[in-house]
Order: structure tokens, then sequence, then C-alpha cells
């Protein structure tokens, strides 16, 4: 079953179009990324889903249920941690994660352990009595994240979970998220750092002024989307290539022959088989990698961070 | 019905104002106790008796009354526009919880404040200006359903508030001078004709009148009318907080 069902979504604010008709299915298990820049509808889509925004058409399901009409069920499933901070004057942070626990229908004394857990996996541990004020960026990002736990959702939804954090706590969160996929929660990302959706993401849809462009895995994608480069470098010059490579783009410049090609993985090794059994002499290969970053750029024309 | 969720809201909604008691609770405790030893000491042997009742005492229905009513509004207002401001509202609006639940749990916030506030300043009248509450249960029961009236109200004024700014202005021309112009510290017959007219459209003379029945005997409204007209105000503004959070006006977008 879909975890998550978006159907023919769409919403304007005050006449501007903010989404066009998006389609999202997320299966449940899997690393969902959903790509754009800024503007791009991302956050709205989150938003539509966790009930914040109300939609105007289209159909937004979690396990099969509406998210408006069953939204005590739904709601129940999902954990976001929001790409704005949360702030609060009053209450340190255990008491926050209480009490979250409790608006998701969790007692105290069953969420406490949970909590505890959370604190010391997420390193807040020691700031437990602090208010949120207190903490460091990267802190109220890891808090922000321990926020969205607490009730143990099947569906976790990190909207820009890494803006604005440095390197190494970027690597670190990276690691903890796909320790949550190993453990077989869902998780919906949205991100504007193309590496983190290369490197973590099962499936990524690229969304783009309000409607989804594209989606697949991060290879598919690559591999349908973008083109790759394949040089060989020959010891020796070759004739007769013209007759032998027909099926593939090339450029020959005497020892160096450049290949493109949707599917580098697929096509270099039976380049090299047919360049061999042709009785060329191969002396090295080198790859260019093409990235999600291009596959954005041919797709909508402009760079993700525009 | 979610409810923990509820439970903990409410709990957090009453536990916020406990935090910062000195606020939220001593304010209004000092200000009544001035205004026990100003009235008492001073100004007292200067006024005559209203229906035969001394001034310090025929104000003091009319302080509890405005404590209870403004600590209500300010608690739920409040707490509602600095959930939007602060970015907290999402955490609540995200969470399985209703509309209902979400609006009775500020409202049961400000309602309790104001109940604590109204009844220790009951206390302190009781203790240093030398009240005596004719009818305790009625008393209390009353502060009860005007803070729940005005705590709703609060509700819808921090629902609709964008910023402190339109949050201070509703409270400081609409409450304030409905309060001081409700006879707390005058009878409304000490009024020329028109202006006792003008007094019957303010909701907050029925509260004060209602409060001086219960506990002094006197009013210059029906104290059923007081009663009915509370209880109006609980029913109208609680059905209209919770339809615009149902609604999401200037909650969701």
């Amino acid at each position: 079953m879909d975890a998550i069902t978006i159907k023919d979504l769409r919403k304007s604010y005050s006449g501007t179009v903010a989404l066009k008709g998006v389609d999202i299915s997320i299966r449940e298990g899997e690393f969902f990324g959903l790509l754009g820049p800024n503007g791009a509808g991302k956050t709205t889509t989150i938003n539509i889903l966790t009930g914040l925004v109300r939609k105007d058409a289209g159909e937004t399901k979690v396990f099969g249920s509406d998210t408006v009409t069953d939204f005590r069920f739904t709601r129940r499933q999902v954990g976001i941690s929001a790409q704005e901070f949360t702030q609060d004057w009053f209450f340190p942070l255990d008491k926050l994660l209480l009490f979250q626990a409790g608006y998701y229908g969790i007692k105290s004394a069953d969420a406490i352990d949970r909590v505890e857990a959370l604190l010391d996996r997420l390193g807040l541990k020691e700031k437990r009595n602090a208010r949120i004020r207190q903490l460091s960026g990267g802190m109220k990002r890891r808090f922000q994240i321990a926020k969205a736990l607490v009730h143990d959702p099947k569906i976790l939804i990190l909207d820009e979970p890494t803006a604005g954090v440095d390197v190494e706590l970027r690597h670190e969160l990276w690691r903890f998220f796909s320790e949550l996929h190993n453990e077989g929660k869902t998780i919906l990302l949205t991100t504007h750092y193309i590496e983190e959706a290369e490197m973590l993401c099962d499936k990524v849809a690229i969304i783009d002024s309000g409607k989804v462009v594209t989606e697949g895995s991060p290879k598919e994608l690559i591999g349908k989307d973008a083109t790759s480069g394949i040089t060989i470098f020959l010891s020796e010059s070759f004739q007769g290539l013209e007759s032998i490579l027909h099926d593939y783009m090339y450029t020959d410049d005497d020892k160096r022959i450049h290949f493109s090609t949707k599917d580098p993985e697929g096509d270099m090794p039976k380049i090299i088989r047919i360049l061999s059994e042709s009785g060329a002499h191969i002396q090295r290969i080198e790859t260019d990698k093409s990235s999600l970053e291009d596959v954005f750029l041919n797709l909508t024309g402009k760079g993700i961070n525009k | 019905m979610n409810w923990v969720g509820f439970k903990t809201l409410t709990f957090r909604e009453v536990g916020r104002f406990f935090s910062v008691w000195r606020q939220t609770i001593v304010p209004g405790l000092i200000s009544s106790i001035l205004y026990i030893l100003i009235f008492g000491f001073t100004l007292e042997k200067r006024i005559d008796n209203i229906d035969g009742i001394p001034y310090t005492l025929f104000i003091l229905p009319g302080l509890i009354m405005m404590n209870a009513l403004t600590n209500a509004t300010s608690n739920s207002s409040s707490s509602m526009l600095q959930m939007k401001l602060l970015g907290q509202l999402p955490d609540i609006l995200q969470a399985p919880l209703s509309s209902f639940e979400i609006s009775m749990a500020y409202i049961i916030g400000g309602m309790v404040r104001g109940t604590i506030n109204g009844i220790l300043i009951m206390v302190v009248g009781i203790l240093i200006g030398g009240m005596t509450v004719e009818n305790p249960f009625q008393t209390i029961a009353f502060i009860f359903i005007v803070s729940w009236a005005f705590s709703s109200i609060g509700l819808l004024l921090g629902q609709l508030s964008e910023s402190w700014d339109q949050l201070a202005t509703m409270q400081n021309f609409i409450l304030t001078p409905l309060s001081f112009l409700g006879g707390i510290f005058y009878s409304i017959k000490m009024l020329p004709e028109w202006a006792q007219l003008l007094s019957m459209f303010n909701p907050i003379y029925y509260m004060i009148n209602g409060l001086r029945y219960t506990i002094l005997g006197i009013s210059d409204s029906d104290p059923l009318y007081s009663f009915l007209i509370a209880s109006l105000m609980t029913l109208i503004f609680t059905i209209a907080s919770i339809k615009v959070m149902e609604n999401g006006k200037k909650i969701k977008q």
C-alpha cells in the first residue's frame, strides 16, 4: 500500500497559483525526495498533506485514508520536522517533547522512555532543561527532528532538514535518516541539496512552479534525462570505429574517444567489449558523472538554487 | 475525542500562565490591594454610601470582575497570538486534535486564570476590605461563567490578530473602556439618563452588577439578566471561536 498518495493537488494564494495539479505516490518504507527550488510548491504540498493549509482541489491520502476526513488516523502516522524552527518561552525541551507526544494521544508515563531515548540519540540529553532559545542552530534542528519522532510515526516528513547546518552535522543527520529508513520508516524529504537527495533517496520527484516535472530513482532520472560522458583512451590509434560503434554517440579524437550516453553503467561494458573484441588496446577510462542537478537543469532550464 | 491530546493542551495552557505567575496573578492582587487601601483610607470618608454600602465595598465586586475578565481575555488572546508569531501553532494544528478540542483547551486556560484571579481578589476583599459575600457559591459560579465568556472572546481576538499592536488596540480601545464604563466605580443611577441608557448596551455593566448582586445583594440591573447575558455571551463566543479555528481564518492558509 502507498504510504502517501497525492492526486491532482491544486492550491492558489489570492490569485497566485502555487500548485497546478501535483501527483505523487510514496510506497511504504520508501525514502522519497521532493526536489525543487524555493517557491516550487514543496512546503505547500507538505502543509496540505499535514492539515496546515487547505487545498483548493485534489486528493491527499495517508495509508489509503483521506487526510481531511480521517485526520485523526492520518496525523498519527505522520511526524513533521518543519523548515522553520519553533520557539517557546515557557517550557524546557523534555517537557515540550512530552507535550508533543500528548497531542498525539500518548500519555506522559508512556512517552517518557521514548523522550529519553530521543534526547540521547540526538545528543540533547544535557540540554533537557534548557529553553529552545538557549540552543545553537544545530541543536534546534535536532530538537525539531526529535519532536517529529516523539510519537513514533510510520512516516517522517523532513522539510529542508539540513538547511543552515554545518557540514559535520549534515553528515551526522544523513546517517541518522538512513538509520531511520533502515528501521522501516517511510521518509519524505524536501531539499534543494542535490547531494542529499542522491545519497539518501530511493525515489525523487522534481517539482517546479507547482508541478511535478519528473520522478523516478535518482539513477533512473540521471540515466533518463541527462547524459553522462565516458572517455576511453587507447594506447594506439584505431581505424574503423564507425563500423563497430554505430549504435553510440561519440567523438573520435585520435586515441581519445568520448561517448555521450544516458546509461553509462549499461553502455560502458558493452563499449569496452566491442572495442576489445575489435582489437583496440584500452589504456584507461574516465567517466564524468552526471547529477540530479543536470537533470533539474535540463528539465526546468534553471539551477535548483535559483 | 482525543482526550489525552486535549488534556495535554489544556494543561499546557494552564501551566503557561502559572509558570509566569508574577506577570499573570500578582499584578491584579497588588492593584486591588492598592484600590482598597487608597479608597478605604482616603476617599471613602468623602464619598457617600451607595445604596447603604460603603464605597470601598461597593467597588470591590467591580474590581473582582474587571480582574477576572481582563485576565481571562488576555490569557487566551496572548497565548494564541504568541503561538502564531513563534511558529508553535503548526505543532498543534498538525496533531490529531479537532478545532473543538484546540479551542476548548485555550478557553479553559483563560477561564482558569480569570477564575483564579477573581477568587483571589475576592479573598483579598474579605481579608483586607472586610467584605462579606452573601452568596459564595453563586459568586464563584458567576466569576466562572464570565471568565469563560471573556476567555472565548480573548481566543477570538488572538485568532484574528496578526500582531501585538492589533491585539493591544482591540483590548485598549474596546475592553478597557467598556470595563470602566460598566460601573465599577459608580452606580449608573448617578449618571444622566442618556448615559444610563447607553450603559444598558455595555455587556460588562451586566457582569459587574451580577457579581455585585451575588456578593452585596444590590444591583442596578436585574440579576437574571446578568446571568442570561453572561451565559449567552459564553455560548456565542465559544461557538464563534471554534468556527474560526475550523475555518482557519488568519490561522491556516
